[in-house]
């Protein structure tokens, strides 16, 4: 069974001839596996448009901004054209089209995992659990805002450059009859 | 029989197995059936094939009948065969067709919009012309 197996029996005795199971010492297995990001498809590249498949905005095609740490791919609308924000995205869930569109690197130290983390909800003690929140803060940060446009002002022009790309990005993907996703070259 | 008894050598266009879409010279019959063929200057090997494999263009090459492939090929480009077969029309509805299978997503997405925006002028004339009339 599995206990065993994570296990390793360690005795506490050492030189004796035959060990007392009683004062051996059962500690984890040693775990030395790293945790690499998942491995970029070959085919997404930064400025790629993307088809998410899941989530709020399927359907929606985005444009790739570069991966993160933990793995996942940022992505954006942008905002203005299909209210797609900046947002983390499985590869999984995700078909690469073959449109790239050509975008100056974004070196923005915010783009990280941590902008994405949930604050933390404040604990309420007996008596103010009854008591309703009175001033809610605003759903989106000022700061996720301004991030947005700063990206956005980068993405949009070099968007608007190709022709018929914007109202691209504005549509959403669908099967039509006689489309089948094995058969049609993205 | 298809082709006639007095076997005009026609170039023909290759449409199921192996060399599919390909085009070749008929340069024997064997039976009813089948066909000898060969296409030297297009790779496809000289081969006998059934009928209902191939569909025959009008492209004529004068050829004697079980002629050797060198001469096939002499024939075949002196007749600039390709070249009239790319001006045929169903060349050109081949490619079409291929084309449209390797049309990436946003290729799809521009013709609909071209094929939606051609439609809506189409019969907002018509609905104009039904007016006026």
């Amino acid at each position: 069974c599995k206990q065993q197996h994570d296990q390793a029996v360690v005795s506490t005795q050492s030189g004796h001839y035959g060990r007392d199971p009683t004062e051996d010492v059962k500690r984890p297995l040693t775990n030395r596996r790293k945790v690499k990001p998942t491995k970029l498809r070959s085919s997404i590249k930064p400025g790629t448009v993307l088809i998410l498949l899941a989530g709020a905005h399927r359907g929606k095609r985005v444009i790739f901004l570069k991966q993160l740490p933990s793995g996942l791919l940022l992505v954006t609308g942008p905002y203005k054209i299909n209210g797609v924000p900046l947002r983390r995205v499985d590869q999984a869930y995700v078909i690469a089209t073959s449109t790239v569109v050509e975008i100056p690197a974004i070196a923005n130290d915010k783009l990280t995992d941590a902008m994405f983390k949930r604050k933390a909800k404040p604990t309420k003690n007996e008596r103010e659990m009854f008591i309703e929140n009175t001033s809610e803060e605003p759903k989106i940060s000022a700061e996720r805002i301004a991030l947005q446009k700063e990206v956005d002002a980068v993405v949009v022009p070099a968007v608007k450059k190709v022709e018929m790309l914007p109202s691209y990005l504005r549509s959403k993907f669908t099967l039509t009859k006689g489309q089948f996703p094995h058969q049609l070259k993205f | 029989a298809v082709v006639s008894t007095q076997s005009g050598h026609y170039g023909r266009d290759i449409r199921l197995g192996d060399y599919a879409g390909k085009l070749c010279v008929i340069v024997d019959l064997v039976d009813q059936k089948h066909l000898l063929v060969d296409g030297p200057t297009t790779g496809v090997p000289r081969t006998v094939v059934r009928i209902n494999q191939v569909s025959i263009t009008d492209i004529k090459i004068d050829i004697p009948r079980g002629c050797k492939s060198k001469k096939v090929r002499v024939e075949s480009e002196k007749a600039e065969v390709t070249s009239k077969f790319q001006n045929s029309g169903l060349f050109k509805k081949a490619e079409a067709k291929r084309s449209k299978a390797a049309m990436d997503d946003f290729g799809r997405f521009k013709a609909r919009v071209a094929k939606v925006s051609r439609n809506r002028k189409i019969r907002s004339t018509v609905r104009k012309l039904k007016k006026s009339s």
